[in-house]
């Protein structure tokens, strides 16, 4: 199932910017590789599932997969076949804002080629460009 | 052991980040001294001098600033977004006697017997605490894990440190532990939860009733 929030202040969202560079969550801090996003965009539940369940599927239950993203805004989206007006639609899905530099998934206790061909496809999953990183910084 | 090269530092007459981002696309690093109960001096160093040192794990920097060289330890390092470029220094003065406390890394070495059981070796912290002379700051202390078996946890007081260390970090802190992946029920979960059925509890809307409720008392 898609990951959302349990309790939320508010139902809808307004969609807001998203400037600026990662300052949080930029690092690789549990797990020994990861794949950081270059660029700023919006990852939805089901994309962060897909993900997840890409990885997992490829590691075959070896090693664990940690998850640094999470879906906290709703997005509104107006039925099919709708006339405008008539007030904000209802919530469709859940997103995260992704800023350039965000760790979106990590990987340890498996060596680092299995990681990293487990993280290529964890990243064709995803909507934003993405490179592998290491804990250890050169 | 690569040899270390001496970092020539120019005093930074400005501060502020404008002023640092100029300097950094010159091809200077900021920086700054401090320590010994002294005036602290923000300096600059060469970028590519300073990121060659670094690359070799050097943690105690030779710094030639007004004609006069000195040791000084590499406090802090701070990377950009994306990790790659340092953007700053924290420089502390030390003497070649002098015990000093600093972070090293911990480095895992053999495989676990538990993980031919079927865990996964997970390490918890990856860094502790040491007190060690100034020229005697190990790269990373190793770990040996090869004997853990699942469920079992190996702990900073196990490490073998090297000769004159003393460890700071607490000694029960775990390092790494070899555990069972449990089972993942979720192909169930998801037939039972169809998507976009389930929405979250809104806690604004509650307060709304909560507040509708005293004002009709």
């Amino acid at each position: 199932m898609a990951l959302m929030p349990k309790r939320v202040k508010w139902r809808k969202y307004q969609r807001g910017h998203n400037r600026g560079n990662a300052t949080k969550g930029n690092y690789v801090a549990f797990g020994e590789f990861g794949i950081q996003s270059l660029v700023t965009g919006r990852i939805t539940g089901r994309q962060i599932e897909a993900g997840r369940v890409a990885a997992t599927h490829f590691l075959h239950r070896v090693g664990k997969v940690y998850i640094r993203i999470f879906p906290h805004r709703s997005v509104s989206a107006k039925p099919l076949e709708t006339r405008m007006g008539k007030g904000k639609g209802e919530p469709d899905r859940w997103e995260a804002k992704i800023k350039p530099g965000t760790i979106l998934y990590e990987i340890g206790g498996v060596p680092e080629d299995l990681a990293k061909r487990a993280l290529l496809r964890v990243a064709h999953k995803m909507p934003v460009k993405c490179r592998f990183v290491t804990r250890h910084r050169a | 052991m690569v040899e270390t090269i001496v970092l020539k530092a120019e005093k930074r007459e400005q501060a502020g980040s404008r002023y640092s981002r100029k300097l950094r696309k010159q091809g200077l690093v900021p920086a700054i001294i401090y320590g010994h109960k002294t005036e602290p001096v923000a300096i600059q160093l060469n970028y590519h001098d300073l990121a060659l040192e670094l690359q070799h794990h050097h943690r105690l920097l030779d710094v030639e600033l007004d004609g006069a060289q000195e040791k000084l330890l590499v406090k802090d390092v701070q990377h950009d977004y994306l990790g790659d470029k340092v953007i700053h220094v924290d420089l502390t003065r030390v003497n070649i006697d002098e015990r000093v406390q600093v972070t090293v890394e911990v480095e895992l070495r053999g495989t676990p017997v538990g993980v031919s059981e079927g865990g996964v070796l997970d390490q918890i912290n990856t860094d502790i605490e040491l007190e060690c002379l100034v020229t005697a700051i190990p790269e990373s202390v190793r770990a040996l894990v090869s004997d853990l078996k699942i469920g079992e946890t190996l702990v900073a007081g196990d490490l073998e440190l090297p000769a004159g260390a003393k460890l700071i970090s607490d000694p029960t802190t775990a390092i790494a532990t070899v555990s069972v992946v449990a089972e993942e029920a979720e192909e169930a979960e998801e037939a039972e939860v169809a998507e976009g059925e389930v929405e979250p509890e809104i806690i604004a809307k509650k307060a709304e009733e909560a507040g509708q409720g005293e004002s009709e008392k």
